[in-house]
């Protein structure tokens, strides 16, 4: 990524939808879209790729199950026997709640750290909101201008089709952040 | 709207050649069927009844999850399924019939259900069981639920059918306050229902846990049923081509996982408190099921219906792909068969599982007449609510 950007702003997710799609298959490269609410399909239309927070979240969950099922049979089979109501020692049910629960901790807390990591969220953060207006009523596209092909009169002119209401060109931080 | 104008013929789905030989298939099925059950209550008498139990409870959980969906969907407000609810609508209008099989298969076996055989004995500190189970009561009671679910259902379906008609949207709201009469008659009856008819096959035994576990397989096979209606009547030149779509078969997708793991949850729930407890009176019914014989039974049904679903349906792009979530449907209304096989065969016919042609027969017969009935009652009406107010949110909808 260049330390030049391109913002597109927009009235409408109709208009930063079709605006999305449409530069994507020119070939530019799309930084990030800001906007107010989830956009419906906004994903597929700026090519992201499937979400990996799923597999971490699978992996952390199932870590939690089969770490848990091992903890347990460790300490009341092996490590200190413990006869509960007469029951064998290696009981697989009474093993069952806590794995779940452990299952779903993990899973639960994995997914999130990694969402914070990924997305370097961290207590004390200062945002850095390119346009108050995006968390309101304003659809923000920020397009790479590194690419060979970027034009930028050809990129306005093929944005004025779905309606911008003002394209702006910014420079980034060394850190990637937008100013 | 192309889709309105498209869809609206009711007889549609019938023309097609191809639908008229799959329907042929299905009536051979339940015809051949019922003549082998037939001849079979001659040789095995019980056999046939505990099959015909399973078939029919089968067909009537099918009818009532339906009813049950549609029911849920209006009071919560719900858009994204109304391009589709005429599958589940067709389903709950399946209830008068089914209902009606499931009074008679009661009715010819009333016997089977005294806590004890001979209605003499003293009933002890089993007074109310002994009261609850009369006969006289007992059957009044299978009467009453069936025709309160009959009556209310079908004044939902009918009420949303006339809406195509009168185009009235204050139809809707009127149906979310008859769904909200529904849910709250079906929640105390069901359960009522599945201790009265499945429970009390063994009347010494008992599960708190009953009524929501038979609630949980009904509601997962209702929505596998859904799935597969769906899929069938979009493809090739079905009625809901274009109309039930991806995104439609997404969120089914969602609903059967999160309730094939419902199940299995509160499959072991039961499970646990009982082995934990470890109480005679109420560890027999675990010991017939999972000592001996019918141990690898209870293993299948809990492989079919929430190891199978689960792994396959968590990645996103399965819940989206009709190949995948047509197989996943079929497994889970065979894990449905299965459980309910266990939850029966063992308490009329003993300690070893068994299976042969006259369960190939009923299964053949309940296929195909439910195919039958479902295929119908769909018929009855215009494939899509045209008028139902929420009509466009549901064809738009995305399920992310």
């Amino acid at each position: 990524m260049s330390d030049r950007v391109l913002l597109a702003t927009f009235e409408h997710e109709d208009d930063l939808l079709a605006a999305t799609d449409a530069v994507r298959r020119g070939g530019f490269e799309i930084v990030d879209a800001f906007t107010p609410y989830a956009v419906h399909g906004l994903e597929r239309a700026m090519g992201l790729r499937p979400s990996r927070l799923t597999w971490v979240c699978f992996l952390c969950g199932m870590t939690g199950a089969l770490g848990m099922l091992w903890f347990e049979h460790w300490t009341a089979s092996i490590d200190w026997q413990l006869d509960v109501g007469g029951k064998p020692w290696n009981s697989l049910p009474s093993d069952v709640p806590v794995a779940f629960e452990a299952a779903v901790l993990l899973a639960g807390f994995g997914s999130v750290f990694a969402l914070f990591a990924v997305s370097r969220l961290f207590p004390g953060k200062q945002p850095q909101i390119i346009d108050p207006r995006i968390t309101d009523d304003r659809f923000v596209l920020v397009i790479d201008e590194a690419n060979a092909a970027f034009d930028a009169a050809a990129v306005r002119s093929m944005l004025q089709e779905f309606h911008v209401l003002a394209v702006e060109e910014r420079v980034t931080t060394p850190g990637g952040e937008l100013q | 709207m192309t889709t309105e104008d498209s869809h609206t013929s009711p007889n549609r789905l019938f023309d097609a050649t191809s639908v008229t030989r799959h329907n042929r298939f299905l009536q051979r099925l339940a015809i051949a069927g019922a003549i082998i059950l037939a001849c079979g209550v001659a040789f095995a008498a019980e056999r046939v009844w505990s099959n015909l139990l399973v078939g029919t409870f089968y067909l009537l959980t099918i009818a009532l999850g339906g009813a049950l969906f549609v029911a849920l969907t209006y009071v919560s407000g719900g858009g994204w399924h109304v391009a589709f609810r005429r599958i589940p609508e067709a389903m709950a209008k399946v209830l008068p019939v089914a209902g009606i099989a499931m009074l008679i298969v009661l009715g010819v076996r009333m016997s089977r259900y005294g806590w004890h055989h001979d209605w003499h004995g003293d009933a002890g500190t089993f007074w109310f069981k002994e009261l609850w189970l009369t006969p006289s009561f007992w059957a009044l009671r299978a009467v009453i639920y069936v025709s309160l679910w009959s009556l209310l259902a079908g004044w939902l379906v009918a009420r949303s059918r006339r809406q195509d008609k009168t185009s009235d949207a204050a139809i809707t709201g009127g149906n979310v306050r008859i769904a909200a009469l529904f849910l709250a008659v079906y929640a105390v009856t069901f359960s009522l229902a599945s201790a009265d008819w499945m429970m009390a096959l063994e009347p010494m035994w008992f599960s708190t846990m009953w009524g929501v576990y038979n609630f949980a397989g009904m509601i997962q096979a209702a929505l596998a049923v859904m799935i597969i209606l769906g899929l069938i009547l979009r493809s090739h030149d079905g009625p809901l081509r274009g109309v039930f779509n991806d995104e439609h078969l997404h969120d089914l997708g969602k609903l059967l996982l999160g309730f094939s793991c419902f199940w299995m949850y509160i499959w072991f729930s039961q499970y646990m408190l009982i082995w934990y407890s470890n109480i005679p009176e109420e560890t027999s019914y675990f010991i017939t099921r999972t000592h001996g014989p019918w141990g690898p039974v209870v293993v299948g049904s809990i492989v079919l219906n929430w190891v199978v679903p689960f792994f396959v349906l968590l990645p996103k792009p399965a819940k989206r792909n009709a190949g995948i979530m047509m197989k996943v449907a079929v497994v889970v209304l065979i894990g449905r068969w299965v459980d309910l096989y266990v939850m029966v065969f063992p308490s009329t016919l003993g300690e070893t599982p068994v299976f042969g042609v006259w369960e190939v027969a009923s299964i053949s017969c309940l296929l195909g007449a439910a195919g039958l009935m479902l295929f119908r009652s769909f018929a009855q009406a215009p494939p899509v609510p045209r008028h139902d107010p929420l009509l466009s949110e549901s064809l738009h909808y995305h399920a992310g």
